[in-house]
């Protein structure tokens, strides 16, 4: 293959990536970490990220965020071994269902004293227990847009915007020593814009993700100790 | 050509949004896990009757279509599954006659399905479809119905998570997660039933088999 030959084929994606860049809008994301013991990760040790499924609330944490999570806590050279939910939730069934979940991580020295379920722990090799809480919300939209479809073709026209916040908080539990070892809270907020002259432009703000990615981040470096 | 097919799309994108909101047809998952419980030392004896094992609620909602949740199939799993995790052993038996029952099995359990009940996004002004199931399960004794209680199960299911799939999967969702609801709370609550503590306390380990 030429030189000229991989340039061409890189081209669209380049294009791609670049316009994803351009287009995005802003995004300011903080997280903030209170630690309430030490923490610290050996080498036969796993975690799980859960989304509480709480039962009266109606904002449920999303499964995409808790795969990001997921996803985020167990990747890169410094990734943490990570269970899935759903293996883990029917590992343990039936104690971490909406209804039998412990609420509080005073109720987690009883649950584990059963001697099944601290034989199933023990054999996952679970050391920590982190539940995620909070959403993502539309807090505010303006602007209009009319599309139409003639026979001459069809247009948009018009200005979209609108801005989105996520809010989620993270529980640790150490399941070793059945407490809680801290809590983080990601916060994240940005505008996206979608002004139209014939094709709309979406110039989307990745609140959600960018929340996602803090968050992952900031439970690393937490877990391992060196915060 | 290419602008006839585009203008086809544009006309035809609102009518399959339109579309996600009348009515579905769903059949909940079998795949349900094993509860981790300490077992009771007890065979017991299981009825799955056909009327149960053939379970669909269907309801019609004005300007929302018609809906139907097959959750028949799925009993038998869920069920065998269940006692699987709670007891030392069971089996499917046809009646709970003493002759049905046999020596060898402590009490016969018979679970129906009395009521469902749904609720679509638009009723609950939420992004979540929710399914409520009430059970009621009968325990017998050599053909002496020893007691009987309800279960009512719940499940949820946010159709933000299934936005690229329809209504389907979140109404399926919901009926799967009320299913396992049902599961967690007959594991975990049935040896608080009354009846079923006095029956425990008259089975000695020698009942098991």
């Amino acid at each position: 293959m030429t030189a000229n030959n991989l340039l061409h084929r890189l081209q669209l994606p380049a294009l791609l990536v670049l316009s994803q860049l351009l287009l995005s809008g802003c995004v300011t994301a903080t997280v903030q970490a209170v630690r309430e013991a030490n923490t610290g990760f050996e080498s036969e040790d796993s975690l799980v990220v859960l989304g509480r499924r709480s039962r009266p609330t109606a904002n449920e944490t999303e499964f995409n965020f808790v795969n990001c999570v997921n996803r985020k806590v167990g990747a890169g050279g410094d990734g943490l071994p990570v269970l899935s939910e759903i293996e883990f939730r029917d590992a343990l069934f039936p104690w971490f269902e909406p209804r039998t979940a412990p609420a509080n991580a005073s109720d987690l020295p009883e649950l584990i004293s059963q001697p099944e379920l601290a034989a199933r722990l023990e054999s996952i090799g679970l050391r920590y227990l982190i539940w995620v809480e909070g959403s993502t919300q539309r807090t505010g939209s303006a602007g209009s847009m009319s599309c139409s479809v003639t026979t001459a073709g069809a247009g948009c026209f018009g200005f979209l915007t609108w801005e989105n916040d996520s809010k989620y908080e993270a529980q640790i539990w150490d399941v070793r020593t059945g407490r809680q070892a801290g809590k983080l809270s990601s916060d994240a907020n940005g505008t996206s814009y979608m002004p139209a002259i014939v094709v709309p432009i979406p110039m989307i703000a990745r609140v959600q993700q960018s929340a996602c990615t803090s968050l992952g981040e900031q439970l690393k470096v937490f877990l391992r100790g060196t915060s | 050509m290419a602008r006839r097919r585009l203008t086809a799309v544009l006309l035809l994108l609102p009518l399959a949004g339109l579309g996600g909101c009348l009515g579905a047809q769903v059949e909940v998952p079998t795949e349900f896990p094993v509860p981790l419980l300490q077992r009771l030392p007890i065979n017991v004896g299981l009825v799955l009757s056909d009327e149960l094992t053939s379970f669909a609620y269907e309801e019609s909602l004005p300007d929302n279509g018609d809906w139907r949740i097959v959750l028949g199939p799925a009993q038998q799993t869920m069920f065998n599954n269940l006692f699987s995790g709670m007891f030392e052993g069971h089996q499917l038996v046809t009646g709970t006659s003493a002759e049905d029952q046999g020596t060898a099995l402590a009490g016969v359990m018979v679970p129906s399905i009395e009521e469902v009940q749904f609720a679509i996004p638009s009723q609950t002004r939420s992004d979540y479809f929710e399914v409520w199931i009430r059970y009621q399960i009968k325990l017998y004794d050599n053909g002496a119905l020893l007691g009987e209680w309800p279960i009512t199960a719940y499940g949820k299911a946010n159709t933000q998570n299934y936005r690229m799939s329809g209504t389907s999967p979140a109404l399926q969702a919901a009926a799967f997660a009320a299913c396992r609801d049902a599961m967690a709370y007959f594991a975990v609550e049935f040896q608080r039933v009354p009846a079923v503590r006095t029956w425990l306390a008259t089975q000695s380990p020698g009942a098991s088999s």
